[in-house]
């Protein structure tokens, strides 16, 4: 696999977007970038611009409003990029699901990669996302060669 | 110029990046230390770039392709006449140049927070430029020659000795080259930044990968003309810019950002009137 | 031969000047004027293939000729105190009366100096002033052309005042060449006050009342800068008996000797290239039009004071004079170069920014070792033609949108791309290496290496330039344009905008050589072996630059743009993003211009009193 192919592994860098989550999710989002948990041992660095980020973490539920600008975030992102639903309600909607004002999970407005159960969804299991999305990441990296 | 000259700027054109990389490293590793964290492997900067070359993205302006291109050209030329022996004022004035460039590409792109960047990243030049051109004119006093062998090898005694004024100025200069709290104010490496990232925001992709590499030769720049403070040997200066880099490194982590405004009006000023002290100093000896 | 290049460079500017008055056709106007832009350059390469070289042409040396400039000396004063009288401007009427009175007493009391070998004497230095006066000069009033009829339009004037002003802008340029080339003091004198008159003239030439204002602060300032140059002159010829001027510059005539003359004379190139406290005028000359305002500026009239302390610098070589005078000029550079910084008047900051390379051309005359003087020129030459390109472009700009204020001229580059992109030539020429202005720069830091605080100022002044002309091209490339037509092209508008950005480019480029061949043999070896020697390889690697910059540039022009990043809201448009109810919200954007340190209010009295005081100390030092 070429450097470049193996950067992309090594260097996954993440936006987080919050739809409209309880901030449960959120908190223990960037509980992982704590020395308890330390994400940038993989290259993961938080950052706050579409434009650098390689993965799209999205907690909370998504309703008409904030559909707009996540549609618009994913599209600013360069490709190739990850989308990882954090949370019962990122996945589905959780228990918003019903509301009049909820669209439901975040896949009503973007393509997901992976999905993070939990309410909220712990650090380790946001971690284990992230490697589970570049690992389909190098499988599309490999099968492209 | 002769053969060895023309070797060194080689090596220079090549080393710098690859060496200003690894300093990037050594700086994530320290800072998640200091943190209690283990940090990145070592070479992440360079899978960071690796990992940006790859990406595809629309440019945010037509005209941030050009200015990176002239900004990565303009740092890595000051690295080659550094390392060539050239004029050392030159090689600041062809770095502050890339620093424009840089500025001017996030003044044409679309986002306010380019923009913003980039008023911030004009009251830094502001700040730094003179600081530096001083501490650059103590040394040539001292060494009897601007250009950078007699610089290099002026003396058996460490120009240290003779400026001692001139480091708060040194490590000013180095703090905001570098984007280091508490003067990262127009970008800033880490994601906590009121700017998204400022004068970075709107390059992306392969642009922004180039970027780096630049910023990476423009801190080799720096860091080896804080060297010249210890220059009896080339071991003598590598551990001077580790320390300048360790100093960098720590103030980073226990420092808060401060405002342009407090930049500008007190700390550019401390740090001139001290290395001015220091240079009207040299000629009055 | 010399004589008649001469003539052409001198006398027919003048006479072209007349013709346009008693011709009054716009045609034939349009036709003279890019006649004498042929002419001149015709004539300053003639000069310049024969450089260095004396000349006795009979319309400088005969005895008529002197007569009539004696006759100026009492002319000119006498128009000035006729004008100040109407105006009831007491400055004006002092200084002019003055100037009288030294007239008369130069008549009375002096005996006649001894005869001067050749009235013109050609070298490096009068060269480059008649090349400024050439290429800068002539492509400003061809310029001229077309904005002075769109100006008139705007104005909705019954008779056209045209004839008159071309008159004077042409014989303007006359003027200074005769001032460059000529070597009697008297001359010199003469023209030099007709330059002022021409100033004077063409500042007050719209006669609003704030025209009028800046016009009799501009003769007041002058006429005390001629008061100076006359009081040195007759010094001179009381002490010496001679007015030949290369015979005045040898330093040997200087030993043991008041330096008074010289100080005065510094003090009047100060004043004509309005250092601070004087540069008040220059500011005041922005209400012209802006042929005026960048033919005052950038390419002559001010550069008629460097002229005169650039000549002037042999004798001032390792002097104290010299030294107070290098030190006044750092100050200038730093002080006018901070003021520009607080600036948001597109005009006012080329005009300050003017004062300030004007500041560092001084410091370099001063200074007066050949390196020094060398730089000097190379930054008299390079300045011209950048500053030049800079105020045609804004007053283009200015021409489109009505306006000159900076945060209006944001966007342009998407309103007049040939203009703006230019603009930004410009200011990336005034600050950026391997361009001449900053090469120029760091040769004269180099040059001063005998002097800190004059570095520091160079240091301090430099990175505010820096900033300054970022800022400047940044803001042209920045953001949407505000409403309003589109740019209007002409070719008369274009062509000595297109022809101003090469020759920046070009002398810009060729700033080591130039510096190479102004400088004695041994020391121009020297120079291009050490630092100069750094331009060629660095000019190979700036067009490498822009070859690969080009081919980016290409490649991205033609690919659509991201959407802008607002914090993740849509953009519909440029410059704004969809908010609360689907509405379309305009961001407003503006420069931070740090008012609080860098404004007028701020710095300019306490800047002045300081400027002040250097300039008393050189001419209270020479007198003790």
């Amino acid at each position: 696999m070429s450097f470049l192919k193996k950067s992309q592994i090594k260097s996954p860098w993440l936006m987080h977007f919050d739809c409209g989550s309880c901030n449960g999710c959120d908190i223990e989002t960037l509980a992982c970038l704590t020395p308890v948990y330390d994400v940038e041992r993989f290259g993961i660095i938080n950052v706050g611009n579409p434009r650098h980020a390689d993965v799209l973490i999205v907690t909370g539920t998504v309703n008409p409003r904030n559909a707009v600008v996540l549609k618009n975030l994913y599209d600013q992102m360069p490709t190739p990029k990850l989308v990882i639903a954090v949370g019962a309600c990122g996945c589905t909607g959780g228990v918003f699901r019903e509301a009049p004002n909820v669209l439901g999970g975040v896949d009503k407005v973007i393509p997901v990669d992976v999905y993070v159960p939990g309410c909220p969804a712990k650090p380790e299991a946001i971690m284990d996302a992230v490697v589970t999305g570049l690992g389909k990441l190098k499988g599309i990296l490999e099968g492209s060669k | 110029m002769n053969l060895t000259t023309f070797y060194l700027a080689v090596a220079g054109l090549i080393l710098a990046p690859l060496l200003g990389g690894l300093a990037a490293g050594v700086d994530r590793v320290v800072t998640a230390r200091l943190q209690s964290r283990m940090g990145p492997p070592l070479l992440q900067p360079f899978y960071d770039v690796g990992k940006l070359m790859s990406k595809v993205i629309a440019p945010a302006s037509q005209w941030q392709g050009l200015f990176v291109r002239w900004a990565l050209v303009a740092s890595l030329a000051s690295d080659v006449l550094l390392a060539a022996g050239g004029d050392v004022l030159m090689c600041f004035f062809i770095q502050a140049a890339s620093a424009c460039f840089v500025t001017l590409g996030a003044f044409s792109g679309s986002s306010p927070y380019s923009k913003l960047g980039a008023q911030r990243e004009l009251f830094q030049m502001l700040s730094y430029e003179p600081v530096f051109l001083v501490c650059v004119l103590c040394m040539a006093k001292a060494s009897g020659g601007f250009d950078a062998y007699s610089m290099m090898g002026a003396s058996a005694q460490p120009l240290l000795f003779k400026m001692p004024l001139i480091i708060p100025g040194l490590v000013f200069v180095l703090l905001i080259k570098m984007r280091k709290s508490p003067f990262d104010l127009s970008a800033c490496h880490h994601g906590h930044q009121e700017l998204v990232r400022g004068v970075y925001t709107d390059y992306a992709g392969r642009d922004f990968a180039l970027l780096e590499i630049a910023h990476w030769a423009d801190v080799v720049v720096i860091l080896w003309i804080c060297s010249f403070l210890w220059a009896t040997g080339p071991l003598q200066m590598l551990v001077v810019a580790l320390i300048a880099l360790f100093v960098v490194i720590l103030i980073d982590n226990i420092s808060a950002r401060l405002t342009w405004r407090h930049m500008v009006k007190v700390a550019a000023p401390v740090a001139l009137l001290l290395a001015t002290v220091n240079l009207l100093w040299l000629y009055l000896e | 031969m010399f004589d008649a290049y001469i003539g052409v460079l001198v006398l027919w500017p003048l006479v072209a000047g007349l013709l346009c008055l008693v011709l009054r056709s716009p045609g034939v106007r349009s036709t003279l004027v890019l006649a004498t832009g042929a002419i001149l350059a015709i004539g300053a390469l003639g000069v310049a293939s024969q450089v260095p070289f004396t000349a006795n042409p009979g319309f400088l040396s005969s005895e008529t000729a002197l007569k009539v400039a004696e006759g100026a000396a009492f002319v000119f004063p006498a128009y000035f105190l006729l004008r100040g009288l109407m105006e009831k401007h007491l400055l004006v009427i002092v200084f002019a009366c003055l100037q009288l009175v030294l007239a008369v007493v130069g008549m009375l009391n002096m005996p006649e100096p001894q005869a001067i070998a050749s009235a013109v004497v050609c070298d490096g230095l009068s060269l480059a002033l008649v090349l400024i006066v050439a290429i800068a000069g002539s492509l400003i009033c061809i310029y001229a052309l077309p904005y002075m009829k769109r100006h008139e339009e705007h104005l909705h004037l019954k008779t056209s005042r045209q004839p008159g002003f071309f008159l004077v802008l042409l014989a303007f340029l006359g003027f200074m060449n005769g001032m460059a080339l000529s070597n009697d003091l008297r001359m010199f004198e003469a023209f030099f006050e007709a330059t002022t008159l021409c100033s004077f003239l063409l500042i007050g030439h719209d006669n609003t009342p704030e025209a009028r204002k800046s016009a009799f602060r501009a003769l007041w300032m002058n006429a005390l800068g001629g008061v100076m140059l006359h009081s040195g002159i007759l010094l001179i010829e009381k002490q010496f008996g001679i007015v030949d001027i290369h015979a005045i510059i040898n330093p040997a005539l200087w030993t043991g000797v008041s330096m008074l003359p010289i100080a005065l004379l510094a003090v009047a190139g100060c004043v004509k290239a309005a250092q601070m406290p004087f540069q008040g005028w220059l500011l005041g000359a922005m209400v012209a039009p802006t042929p005026v305002s960048a033919l005052l500026h950038s390419s002559t009239m001010v550069k008629a004071g460097v002229f005169l302390c650039l000549r002037l610098s042999p004798v001032l070589q390792s002097t104290n004079t010299g030294r107070i005078l290098a030190l006044a000029g750092a100050f200038t550079f730093f002080a006018t170069a901070a003021l520009a910084l607080g600036q948001s008047n597109a005009k006012k900051i080329l005009a300050y920014s003017t004062v300030s390379n004007l500041g560092l051309i001084i410091v370099c005359a001063g200074i007066g070792t050949p390196i020094a003087v060398a730089a000097g020129v190379v930054l008299m030459l390079v300045h011209a033609a950048t500053k030049g390109l800079l105020f045609l472009c804004v007053g283009d700009m200015e021409q489109t949108i009505g306006s000159r204020d900076l945060e209006d001229l944001r966007g342009m580059i998407a309103k007049s791309p040939v203009t703006a992109l230019a603009a930004c030539a410009g200011a990336i020429g005034m600050v950026l290496p391997p361009l001449g202005m900053l090469v120029g720069k760091w040769a004269t830091l180099e040059a001063a290496q005998a002097d800190p605080v004059i570095m520091v100022f160079i240091a301090l002044g430099s990175a505010l330039a820096v900033v300054c002309w970022v800022r400047f091209a940044g803001t042209l490339m920045s953001g949407k344009s505000i409403e309003g037509p589109h740019a209007h092209t002409s070719a008369l508008t274009n062509m000595p905008l297109l022809t101003m950005l090469a020759s920046a480019i070009g002398l810009g480029m060729a700033a080591p050589w130039i510096n190479a061949l102004l400088l004695p043999d041994a020391d121009a070896a020297s120079a291009l072996a050490g630092g100069w020697g750094v331009m060629p390889p660095l000019f190979v690697v700036a067009m490498l630059a822009w070859i690969i910059g080009m081919k980016v540039l290409g490649r991205q022009s033609s690919v659509p743009l991201a959407s802008p990043y607002m914090a993740g809201l849509p953009s519909a448009e440029p410059n704004s993003f969809v908010g609360a109810l689907g509405k379309s919200w305009v961001l407003t954007e503006g420069n931070e211009y740090a008012t609080e340190l860098f404004g007028e209010a701020k710095l300019t009295k306490l800047a002045g009193v300081l400027a002040g005081a250097f300039l008393l100390a050189l001419v209270g030092g020479a007198f003790i």
